[in-house]
């Protein structure tokens, strides 16, 4: 019987990419999962209702409108808006609203992993 | 768990996205009415105020014609001629009420000019002495210029006479 031997990937670039690439499926599974039991739909929900209260929105929007004022009413674009929002509120959300995002991700995780 | 936290980091970028696309349609529609185009607008209809009242505009053009929302110009006096659609002649627009008052015989002035002119003088004799008693009681708006037109023109029951060739023949087109 003759092997072919496939050597494997010695090499750190490659071993990286393979991990890289088992991380995507692993991250995409987990999406399609939220996705299908409807826990994603729940999730954004949650995260809107929590964000909208400790007025995480009206400082976004506050935020835009200062964008709006400095380029123009006509000017301004829906990207510009978000590349310029997006580092001002992923820093900007409250702790308590991280925290208890997290758990139920980290909950649900768990109990669809096999 | 990093992957959670990419969950989250997810979600939080999709509300992000949601405000950014808001605020986007309400700056495109400028439905969110801000205190410095408010403030803006305001000043600029004041200024447009003081320029309407200042009186150092030209007045010359001012007075005499009025400009409407169109920007049209609309003289005093309508120069525009017709034709009468009781006698056929050719009328000025402006003087159109005094000429069907004639016409159409709307009573004294009128037929009094017919009388005179049409009948025989024995006839109009007859007639004068009533006439001039109701002439007492109800006033005319004799104008100088009224006159000038009717010497010219017969009464109700008239035939063609001379053509009342009637000032301005500019056409208005």
């Amino acid at each position: 019987m003759k092997h072919s031997v496939n050597p494997p990937p010695t090499p750190d670039k490659d071993v990286a990419e393979a991990f890289e690439k088992d991380e995507l499926t692993l991250r995409e599974i987990i999406n399609i999962k939220l996705v299908e039991s409807g826990e994603k739909e729940n999730l954004m929900e949650l995260v809107r209702d929590r964000l909208v209260e400790c007025g995480w929105k009206d400082e976004m929007r506050i935020a835009c409108r200062e964008l709006v004022r400095k380029k123009g009413r006509k000017d301004v674009t829906v990207d510009e808006l978000i590349r310029v929002i997006t580092p001002k509120g992923r820093a900007s959300v409250p702790d308590s609203v991280k925290e208890e995002l997290l758990n139920r991700i980290q909950n649900f995780i768990l109990s669809a992993a096999p | 768990m990093d992957l959670s936290s990419q969950v989250f980091l997810d979600l939080v970028d999709s509300v992000i996205a949601d405000v950014a696309s808001e605020c986007h349609r309400i700056a495109r529609l400028g439905l969110d009415r801000d205190l410095e185009v408010v403030e803006e607008e305001l000043r600029l209809s004041v200024e447009a105020r003081a320029k309407v009242a200042d009186p150092s505009n030209n007045l010359e053009t001012n007075t005499k014609y009025v400009v409407d929302i169109f920007g049209q110009t609309h003289p005093p006096i309508a120069s525009e001629v017709f034709n009468c659609m009781n006698c056929g002649r050719q009328v000025v627009a402006g003087r159109f009420a005094p000429h069907l008052e004639r016409c159409m015989g709307k009573g004294r002035k009128a037929r009094t000019n017919a009388t005179t002119t049409t009948r025989s003088s024995t006839a109009a004799q007859n007639r004068n002495p009533r006439r001039s008693s109701n002439q007492r009681y109800s006033p005319h708006p004799n104008s100088g210029s009224e006159n000038q037109l009717a010497s010219g023109s017969p009464g109700v029951a008239s035939e063609d006479c001379s053509n009342g060739t009637v000032r301005g023949n500019g056409k208005g087109d």
